[in-house]
């Protein structure tokens, strides 16, 4: 009876989830040392350089970097940003390796850095855009009930980038992009059945697996 | 305005009473309905005292003191957003917190001066004294993004241990905070932090080099002469 109530529950996910399409390019720079279990620190690009990364995508990826299989040392964003204040602020954050080198020969830098265990940075970029919208909906309410009546939907785009440095080395070990279209639906015939696509979890779960891969494989 | 809440008031109990789905007695409810449609038009924003983490710089041995101005005890912010609700933002101390810390980290020495403390009075090389030229903010309506966005323009002014006007320098402080996975409170509270760290790390790169504050080291005395000064208020 459990076994059956999941399969139902499943079945009904899946067919009111909308369509995703997903794009994952990962593109290795250099061979880097094997990875074991050194810290991995998640940071957006500033907002000084135009980037929009949500907050709650950095946290997705933070949270799903440190969990499941293949979890890597995570080590918590603000915590490592303090302890190297003011270097990783949104103004002074060093914008390539070559900033990246400048840096690591200030006082303590590397000495704080060591001490934290960091290993990689990965810098994530990009963020999810409603692109575009259609269809018309309307609701109505009376004494006697109510309904909606119509079809609507909408696509958003999850594009995001992530660049990861390797501290010990001091150079870009690599660039994972992910390209994620999802269309959402929401008809009406009395009752609203949204059929919504997740298109930025996925696009969470995609960059995840694939920064996971990249880490430990390397 | 208020005007305009009365009549709504009155035009709600009239309709109500015509269609007589409420009795006299129920009024308070709608009492408290109406304070919280009118509650809900301005928006006030409490802004924490930021931390300003310890970097890893070596001291300067100046002994420097510095006067936080009254305005920095409980500072407050109000803006009426054309064709919206009124903003308060209550910085508290917000700002004195800011320079107290990071000269606080700057110096080896520092003598905290209140407004009305004389100067004269401490041996010191240099007094620091910093005011705020200009606070601004932008909501999403304003700037069509989903970001709130900060800006703090500081304006500090160094004088040496005889009073004299040695330099001044103006920053610009930005912060900026997506709404996405926060309310608009948390939002803007999150903008005026980070406005508030972008001057600290300014302050402890740019200070030093910017003010030239360093070359007075060693030069302090206590100055008889400094009350005669006609920079220091």
């Amino acid at each position: 009876m459990k076994l059956n109530l999941n399969l139902i529950l499943t079945s009904v996910t899946f067919f009111l989830s909308g369509c995703v399409t997903s794009t994952i390019e990962n593109a290795r720079d250099v061979i880097t040392d094997s990875y074991n279990g050194e810290a991995v620190v998640v940071m957006a690009k500033s907002y000084h350089q135009g980037n929009e990364t949500e907050a709650d995508y950095i946290n997705c990826i933070e949270k799903s970097l440190g969990n499941g299989r293949g979890a890597l040392n995570v080590l918590p964003t603000q915590r490592f940003i303090d302890n190297l204040f003011p270097w990783f602020e949104p103004r002074t954050a060093p914008t390539n390796t070559k900033g990246l080198s400048e840096l690591m020969s200030k006082m303590g830098v590397s000495k704080a850095i060591d001490t934290m265990g960091v290993r990689y940075i990965i810098w994530l970029d990009g963020d999810t855009e409603r692109i575009t919208q259609g269809g018309s909906l309307s609701c109505v309410a009376g004494p006697g009930g109510g309904g909606c009546f119509g079809f609507a939907w909408w696509q958003d785009d999850a594009d995001y980038e992530a660049s990861i440095w390797d501290l010990d080395s001091v150079r870009s070990a690599g660039t994972i992009t992910a390209d994620y279209s999802g269309t959402s639906f929401l008809p009406a015939l009395v009752v609203p059945i949204p059929l919504i696509a997740r298109t930025q979890a996925k696009a969470c779960s995609g960059l995840t697996k694939q920064l996971k891969d990249f880490i430990t494989n390397s | 305005m208020l005007y305009f809440y009365i009549n709504l008031f009155r035009y709600l109990i009239y309709t109500i009473d015509r269609i007589q789905l409420i009795k006299l007695e129920n009024f308070k409810f709608l009492t408290v309905l109406i304070f919280i449609i009118i509650s809900g038009c301005a928006s006030s924003v409490t802004i924490k005292e930021t931390n300003i983490p310890k970097p890893h710089f070596k001291k300067s041995p100046l002994v420097v003191a510095l006067r936080i101005p009254s305005e920095f005890d409980n500072f407050i912010h109000k803006e009426n957003v054309l064709g919206q609700k009124e903003w308060s933002i209550n910085l508290g101390s917000s700002h004195a917190s800011l320079f107290e810390q990071v000269f606080g980290h700057m110096f080896s020495n520092v003598i905290l001066l209140g407004p009305k403390d004389e100067a004269s009075d401490y041996v010191f090389d240099a007094l620091i004294e910093p005011k705020i030229d200009s606070f601004e903010f932008s909501v999403p309506n304003q700037s069509k993004t989903d970001a709130y966005v900060v800006w703090i323009r500081y304006r500090i002014k160094v004088y040496d241990s005889f009073g004299a006007d040695f330099s001044t320098w103006t920053l610009s402080a930005y912060g900026k905070s997506h709404l996405k996975g926060l309310n608009k409170q948390k939002s803007l509270q999150k903008a005026a932090n980070l406005a508030i760290r972008d001057a600290a790390a300014l302050i402890l790169l740019q200070f030093e080099k910017t003010t030239k504050i360093g070359t007075l080291v060693n030069k302090s005395h206590k100055s008889v002469n400094f009350n005669q000064s006609p920079h220091i208020e």
